[in-house]
């Protein structure tokens, strides 16, 4: 008991210490540039919400909001129907045609993404989908597809295959099987997929900034890394223009994060 | 288990169903969320959008006449996005190699970098603007940063220059009274910041652009007004780096460091330290130019405390020059479906009160001027050597991207002491001949 | 429509083999149409350029057969690149697996704090690289009284000095994705049946002991997935190196992908940088094959 009592001590120490830059984050965001320069490491003294403020109107994170949100939120859909039902069939697939497709998946895990850059921009000009939220949901359930399957393969191997037969038997097809049956089971994964990909999709800067770049569809990070620009060295106003840009994703994994280490616990074992 | 679905062909038919619908949702996504290009508005008038990219110091003058273009032209919209230099030059280098490139871009004078007016318009990707009137009165010692085969490419709004950005307070605290104007004067005044327990050149060499100042700033005097012609020597082969008053540069350069001017680790050191450094009085000046003027006023109490002085790379005063280069500009895509409306837009900017409005929002020089041109108290004490003392920033005229992050490179190893003055000529001169 | 009918009557020739343990590929397909889409065919028509001399923009372009892999050779540049990467890669590595299993064991314990624990040091996975690098690169102000130097009383030069600046990235990537190792070591020691610890008490094992013959051989899953993400992601780090050095000072931190960067967009050499990536992607391939290989090996059921 009194082990117990001593580990949790210095792990809350260790906590600490690993907060330590988020304090610097929050605390300097709170602060007016005199406490800044004088008092960096200080609680902020008295603290002031002035920093925020103006980096939410000069930011013009509004809209920008918006257009994260929608193109998170599309994307991580159509990922988790795609990488799901994929998962499915190459997890229960036998031959060897579809586990080499499985290796071809994970390949896209390993390329570089300067290698296809240009050929997928001309392709999305192509499709008439620059400048459209469109155009980004589907580079991102392309690009996330890879690591989305590789996930829910691996846990889809893991399960016994005896739920699914047991649909079967009741002459339910592998369709009925897999959405009244499987998809329901998978839901810790899910829960692993979903926040790994949002954080992935909602972080992405720069391929926003090509697809989206001055259609005025702005993501959170464009406006945010727009706005840090202009205000290089005052410190307050851009870690608090960060704090904000954070702050949405940072509340998704607050909600999700019980999912996020289960749906790895039954994974492993694929 | 629900047997009005034990059909396997069925619920096949419900699952390409369903991929249909979602192939039909993201198409009504699409459509939904594309700008209209062209919408017709109440006067039975077609609007045209534009697009723009640039980079992050260009977002203040840009909303002021953006808006104010609004308002002459209501049939064409400006939507805008910013972002930091290497970001925007990712950016627009994939549109422009995938062959879609935004209406109107940042595009840097001459040549010398991957995004320069030369190298740009030397893939035919920019629109020919010569035919505007604003293009007629460039002056001749500018028109390498905006013509290539004599043809104007770019729109810029004035020049800015390399100099000290100091803290007049700082200066009054250790007893200078008038910025110096030899080389000698410069490290005597370095001097009595020290003594005063001041950081006398804040130096914040861990952002890349940074190194390059000081080198640059000292090279006018030490190349330059020893031979005007040093650049079209330098292209005939005839004249290097190592072989010439760079050497003299970064030797002046590091006597700064040795003589302990510089603040402890420069290499470690951001810009945005060196700036708030000087802007808070720690730091008596910092070689910069004048276009981030704009960044040093914000970070301070009051921007008054800041001015600018020409460092006098020379001991004899009349032999000091200075390097005042164009600012980073934009032109308009060749091969866009609306060039015309762009090019009518970078018309707007070339009359002379945009071209003012522009130069005051970042204290640039005006590219002309007129009675109600503006000039930056701070650069006043620069103008007279513009006439016939001053030289472009040197990457703008060198033939390719590679010499100017070698130069970083070399900076930072030299004030790290992993390499001679030699080693960093070298490979400059390397890197120019490639 | 043609596609459709056939995809109809094809799943209607086979189908009573459907309804058997394996589902149709139809379940793949759509997947397989926008991974091929979005990833397959633009990296193979990418690769081509790294046999021309393409600078990235314009018409103008050569085939150079295999010209740019011989530059490469000879680069000393991208050639010392080769080595940092690999010593960045090995330290993140190593010490983001090493503190995510300390960490996991900490917060496997009976602790009255797990839950938030587990929490605060997953929290740094989700906030953006690029963003990180901002917030560290003030905490790696040199200046003795501000950040990491101020709070630990050194004078380290974190980021200027050539010979410290590779580790303090590492540093920073490492405190940013320890918590994504301690995860899935986390979802691994949950695998490990009770009974084993029970067992091996009562056998009179001790601590070290429990850890070296039970709960190592079966993290062993764990081990190769943290491993090979690891390994992958330190290979192909970029937004992190990029932001807080721009592979400087002088060239301490310049990587394969800083280095293939600025080739295409720095220099305009966009064929000679697709020969660098295409090297990275074979060399990231080649030493995750032979991880898993070796790794899955050593792996037992529990």
């Amino acid at each position: 008991m009194r082990r117990t009592y001593l580990l949790e001590i210095v792990m809350i120490a260790v906590a600490v210490a690993f907060m330590f830059p988020v304090y610097i984050l929050i605390s300097l965001s709170l602060k007016d540039p005199p406490q800044i320069s004088q008092s960096p490491l200080a609680l902020p003294n008295p603290p002031t919400l002035d920093n925020f403020a103006s980096a939410w109107s000069a930011a013009a994170l509004g809209p920008s909001l918006m257009n994260s949100t929608v193109i998170t939120v599309v994307s991580l859909v159509a990922l988790i129907t795609l990488g799901s039902f994929a998962s499915y069939f190459l997890a229960r697939v036998k031959s060897g045609l579809g586990y080499g497709l499985y290796i071809l998946f994970l390949l896209g895990i390993v390329l570089p993404f300067q290698l296809g850059m240009i050929p997928l921009y001309q392709l999305v000009t192509e499709l008439g989908l620059i400048g459209t939220h469109a155009g980004l949901i589907l580079f991102y359930t392309g690009i996330q597809l890879p690591f989305t399957v590789f996930l829910y393969t691996g846990f889809i191997r893991a399960l016994p295959r005896e739920y699914a037969s047991a649909a079967q038997i009741d002459g339910a097809s592998h369709l009925v099987a897999f959405t009244r049956v499987v998809f329901p089971l998978l839901r810790p994964i899910t829960g692993t997929v979903l926040i790994l990909n949002a954080v992935f999709i909602w972080n992405d800067f720069f391929t926003p900034l090509i697809y989206l770049g001055g259609s005025g569809f702005e993501t959170i990070p464009v406006s945010v890394f727009a706005y840090v620009g202009q205000y290089v060295s005052q410190h307050g106003l851009v870690f608090a223009g960060l704090v904000l840009g954070a702050l949405p994703i940072v509340l998704v994994f607050l909600v999700l994060q019980r999912y996020v280490i289960k749906g790895f616990s039954s994974g492993l074992k694929g | 288990m629900p047997d009005l679905l034990h059909n396997a062909r069925v619920s096949r038919g419900q699952f390409l169903r369903m991929m249909g619908g979602l192939a039909a949702a993201g198409f009504v996504t699409a459509c939904s969320t594309r700008p209209e290009t062209t919408a017709s508005t109440g006067g039975g008038q077609s609007t045209t959008e534009l697009k723009f990219i640039g980079v992050a110091d260009q977002k203040a003058p840009m909303d002021e006449l953006v808006a104010a273009y609004q308002k002459v032209r209501p049939t064409v919209r400006l939507t805008t996005s910013y972002a930091p230099t290497d970001q925007v030059q990712t950016s627009i280098r994939t549109q422009l190699g995938a062959g879609n490139a935004p209406d109107l871009h940042v595009v840097f004078p001459g040549s010398g970098s991957a995004m320069s007016m030369s190298e740009i318009a030397g893939a035919g990707l920019l629109a020919d603007l010569s035919g505007q009137a604003w293009t007629r009165t460039i002056p001749e010692g500018f028109k390498p940063a905006f013509q290539a085969g004599g043809k104007t490419y770019m729109y810029s709004a004035g020049s800015s220059v390399i100099g000290a950005v100091y803290n007049k307070k700082a200066f009054e605290k250790a007893g200078i009274e008038a910025p110096p104007t030899t080389w000698s004067e410069f490290l005597a005044v370095c001097d009595k910041l020290k003594k005063a327990g001041l950081v006398p050149i804040a130096l914040g060499a861990q952002t890349p652009w940074v190194t390059q100042l000081i080198t640059y700033a000292l090279v006018p005097s030490t190349v330059y007004a020893k031979d005007p012609t040093f650049d079209d020597k330098q292209l005939a082969g005839q004249a290097s780096f190592a072989d010439s008053g760079w050497r003299q540069a970064m030797e002046m350069y590091l006597e700064l460091q040795k003589r302990g001017f510089f603040n402890d680790k420069p290499n470690g050191t951001t810009f945005e330290q060196q700036t708030s450094m000087v802007a808070t009085g720690k730091a008596g000046m910092a070689i910069q130019v004048s276009a981030v003027l704009p960044d040093f006023r914000k970070a301070a109490s009051s921007p008054d405390d800041l001015s600018m002085f020409p460092v006098p790379g020379a001991d004899d005063a009349a032999s000091v020059w200075i390097p005042a280069g164009v600012v980073v500009g934009l032109g308009a895509g060749a091969k866009g479906k609306n060039v015309e409306e762009a090019k009518a837009f970078v018309d707007f900017l070339g009359k002379q009160e945009n071209i003012n409005a522009w130069a005051k929002a970042i204290a640039a020089i005006p590219l002309t001027q007129d009675a109600s041109s503006t000039i930056d108290a701070a650069v006043q004490s620069f103008l007279p050597f513009t006439k016939d003392r001053a030289v472009p920033f040197m990457d703008q005229r060198w033939p390719n991207a590679e010499v100017q992050p070698v130069h970083f490179a070399v900076i930072q190893e030299l004030l790290a002491g992993d390499a001679t003055i030699d080693d960093a000529l070298k490979k400059m001169d390397e890197a120019y001949k490639k | 429509m043609t596609v459709l009918t056939a995809f109809r009557s094809r799943a209607r020739a086979t189908g009573r083999r459907v309804s058997a343990d394996t589902p149709s590929w139809l379940f793949a397909a759509p997947a397989l149409v926008v991974y091929a889409l979005v990833v397959l065919y633009p990296a193979v028509s990418g690769m081509v350029y790294a046999f021309t001399d393409w600078s990235g923009i314009g018409e103008d372009r050569s085939f150079v057969g295999l010209a740019n892999f011989g530059t490469l050779l000879g680069d000393e540049q991208a050639m010392g690149s080769i080595g940092n990467t690999i010593l960045l890669t090995v330290a993140v590595v190593a010490v983001q697996n090493g503190v995510g299993l300390l960490l996991a064991l900490g917060v496997n314990a009976k602790l009255k704090s797990r839950g938030l624990l587990r929490v605060i040091f997953f929290a740094p996975v989700v906030v953006s690289p690029v963003m990180v690098a901002f917030l560290w690169k003030y905490l790696f102000n040199p200046d003795p009284s501000a950040g990491l130097n101020g709070l630990l009383g050194l004078e380290v030069d974190w980021l200027g000095d050539p010979s410290v600046a590779l580790w303090s990235i590492a540093g920073m990537v490492v405190w940013q994705y320890a918590g994504y190792s301690m995860v899935i070591f986390l979802a691994g020691l949950e695998g490990v049946p009770k009974e084993l610890y029970e067992a091996a008490m009562i056998d009179g094992a001790g601590t070290w002991q429990r850890f070296r013959y039970v709960t190592w051989p079966l993290l062993a899953p764990a081990v190769t997935i943290n491993l090979m993400l690891s390994t992958i992601g330190g290979l192909k780090l970029f937004d992190q190196v990029f932001a807080a050095t721009n592979g400087g000072p002088g060239y301490a931190t310049e990587t394969l992908s800083t280095v293939l960067y600025k080739q295409a967009f720095v220099f305009g050499k966009f064929g000679y940088s697709t020969a660098i990536a295409l090297v990275l992607a074979l060399f990231v391939a080649a030493v995750s094959l032979v991880q898993v290989y070796y790794l899955r090996g050593r792996e037992v059921t529990a």
